[in-house]
């Protein structure tokens, strides 16, 4: 038995097999907005976070903090002091694409965890902020959402309960940073989205300076289920230290990607299976757990790894946005490096130096060694640039694009010496 | 981002380069106002509206050359040199002419090694036109994107800021042409989840215009 329990019988709660489920009324006939009404009704805000803590819920937008926790660090509430709620809808890591299907299948889910959130926190406002790429799904939220201010389940007096709370969307424009919360403050407020410098912490001062929370789509969908099941429920599913439903988006070379609703703590080998295998009857070479930023697992290190903090963290890699990339063994991984570096390079806000520059030439070192002109030593030198970068910037777009040159070269090495031409000697022998 | 420091498409801020739109051109209708100053009601400052009104600008005049931007500063009374910086900040606000359809082919790492960089070969063969280039009649402007956010459909690719194009084959790019030249509509296209289609035997959305399936990605044979 795996930590994820049962999962072949396992019922989807994120994405419920139910047709046309992101049509208001077949969502509330469902016991849509129920747990909303309850907690509005029942509940009085402090037990919302507290129930949140009790499920054990981490986020799902890469860092996994404890999302109970981070609402608890609200500060009391101020007259004439707006409290706001940004959702974190920017999915832009390489290899993530689950908010997406969960905003065009199950939207509802959303928009009741974020008022669900907005009751808990006492909020004036959620703004939606979805990348500007999804600018089909932005239109299709517009309307899931003018329904739900005609049915008065948004706006003002919600449900009669006198409790209100605005939903604004926002439409990004192309920019991986956004995604980082306090970049995304600040794009908010109409400014190039540079991030801010923490402390002070966006509880404390957030948008416009005002006590602001920022949590990931998935991980709002998660507090209807919390509510009307119970936290204990939820603590339940899969594995005991990061417990709930998880969408899986599984990308590369499989023989079926997608995205996947089951339990945490899933057996990587499982989840491979459950995509059909690699395409080809190949061998697995390498696999990215968890979005461009986690560092890479080689195929022989994978064996009983299931999809959770804890046990990714001892095999040395990360959760992540659980936006899994499987590589099969035809795959340059020098190649892959390039891109990745590139693709930090580009996205780089060009604020700190260390990022800015650093990122850059990761490009253009891993680009020589790709085109057969590097030398050994370059090895070395980028990684001692991963030292340098890491810890010494604003936000942790530097530490993202460190993490997966240094494991990806120490992990693949051979790969790397193979290309390169062979120096007189090597800066850390 | 940073390397728009290193190589400014745009005339900088304290330049004054020729105009591309005249005075009569550069004004907002009432309804346009009407729209902006409903954005402005939805953040404590109009500066949180700045985004919205420059998708406006350039869904009105197809890009942001800088007297547009000087526009959405004077309707939001803004500093021209905050609406510069955050235009020049976004990939997806164009800052030069492009062409009728952008097409935006990912080439990020799970498109990479699914044929992201064959999709972005053959339509420059197609088109005759390298990467970040426009063809000569104006009609198709080619660029290389980053991660789009649907990387189990690899290779896909993105059509002028809109509809997505999933699992792409030479064939399907054909097709994809043909319609665009022929000046049709993309549709808007749902991926049916795998579970769903083992569950519920195919799409959940009954509404959906267009329905495709996660697939076995291709080998791709370039990967840069
Ligand atoms: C460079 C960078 C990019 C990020 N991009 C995203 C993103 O696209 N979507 C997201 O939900 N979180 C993203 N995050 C994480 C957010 O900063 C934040 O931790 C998260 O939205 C919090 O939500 P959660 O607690 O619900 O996970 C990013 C972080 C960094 C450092
Ligand atoms: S680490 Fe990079 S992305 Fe983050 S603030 Fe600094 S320069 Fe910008
Ligand atoms: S890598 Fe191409 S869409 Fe994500």
């Amino acid at each position: 038995m795996t930590k994820a329990g049962d999962w072949q019988s396992y019922k989807r709660v994120l994405l419920p097999p139910v047709k046309d489920l992101h049509h208001l009324d077949v969502y509330r006939a469902g016991g849509g907005y129920e747990a909303l009404r309850a907690v509005l009704s029942d509940w009085k805000p402090d037990e919302v976070t507290e129930e949140v803590k009790r499920s054990g819920l981490r986020g799902r937008g890469g860092a996994g903090f404890p999302t109970g926790l981070k609402w608890s660090f609200m500060p009391p509430v101020k007259p004439n002091v707006p409290r706001y709620l940004c959702c974190n809808a920017d999915e832009s890591e390489p290899g993530t694409f689950k908010d997406r299907q969960l905003m065009e299948y199950n939207p509802h889910l959303m928009f009741e965890g974020i008022l669900i959130a907005g009751y808990a926190m006492s909020l004036k406002a959620c703004y939606l902020y979805v990348r500007g790429e999804f600018a089909n799904w932005i239109t299709l939220l517009q309307d899931e959402l003018s329904k739900l201010y005609d049915a008065k389940l948004a706006g003002s007096n919600i449900l009669g309960t006198g409790f209100s709370m605005d939903i604004i969307m926002h439409k990004g424009a192309g920019a991986y940073i956004c995604g980082e919360e306090t970049s995304l403050m600040e794009s908010l407020e109409g400014k190039r989205a540079y991030p801010r410098i923490k402390p002070p912490f966006p509880a404390q001062s957030g948008i416009w300076g005002y006590p602001t929370t920022i949590n990931n789509v998935e991980t709002l969908a998660c507090a209807p289920l919390i509510i009307s099941r119970g936290g204990d429920w939820f603590a339940g599913v899969g594995a005991n230290k990061h417990p709930g439903p998880v969408l899986y988006g599984i990308s590369g070379h499989v023989n079926r990607p997608g995205v996947y609703e089951y339990p945490t703590g899933m057996l990587i080998t499982d989840l491979l299976d459950i995509a059909g295998g690699i395409r080809g009857n190949k061998k697995l070479k390498a696999l990215v757990p968890g979005g461009a930023s986690v560092p890479v697992l080689r195929a022989d290190m994978i064996d009983g790894v299931t999809m959770d903090v804890e046990s990714l963290h001892e095999a040395g890699s990360m959760m992540g946005t659980a936006g899994m990339l499987f590589l099969d063994e035809d795959t340059d991984m020098v190649a892959f490096l390039r891109r990745v570096a590139r693709f930090y390079h580009h996205e780089s806000c060009g604020q700190c130096t260390p990022c800015r520059e650093g990122t850059g030439w990761m490009e253009n070192l891993i680009t020589r060694i790709d085109d057969g002109e590097g030398n050994l030593r370059d090895l070395d030198l980028l990684l001692d640039l991963c030292d340098q970068m890491e810890g010494r910037t604003v936000c942790a777009l530097a530490d993202a694009a460190a993490w997966p040159v240094r494991n990806t070269i120490k992990r693949f090495r051979g790969d790397f010496e193979r290309r390169c031409r062979p120096s007189a000697w090597a800066v850390n022998a | 981002m940073a390397d728009f420091i290193r190589n400014p498409v745009v005339a900088l801020p304290d330049s004054n380069p020729e105009a591309h739109f005249s005075e009569e051109e550069l004004v907002f209708t009432p309804e346009e106002k009407a729209k902006i100053a409903e954005y402005v009601t939805q953040y404590p400052t109009p500066d949180g509206a700045v985004m919205w009104v420059l998708w406006l600008a350039q869904e009105k005049f197809g890009f942001l050359p800088p007297e547009v931007m000087r526009l959405v500063a004077t309707e939001l009374s803004l500093p021209y040199a905050q609406v510069y910086g955050v235009a020049t900040f976004y990939t997806q606000y164009y800052k030069e002419k492009k062409g009728t359809y952008v097409l935006d082919v990912c080439t990020c790492f799970s498109c990479q090694f699914c044929g992201g960089y064959d999709t972005l070969a053959y339509l420059e063969e197609k088109l005759g036109i390298m990467r970040g280039h426009t063809t000569p009649c104006g009609r198709f402007t080619l660029r290389e994107a980053e991660c789009l956010g649907a990387c189990g459909s690899a290779p896909m690719m993105q059509v002028s800021n809109g509809p997505y194009a999933y699992n792409l084959t030479p064939e399907k790019i054909d097709a994809l042409v043909d319609a665009m030249e022929a000046g049709q509509p993309l549709p808007f296209i749902s991926v049916t989840l795998p579970q769903d289609e083992d569950e519920m035997g195919g799409n959940r959305r009954t509404d959906a215009e267009a329905v495709e399936r996660y697939a076995v990605p291709p080998v791709a044979k370039r990967t840069q």
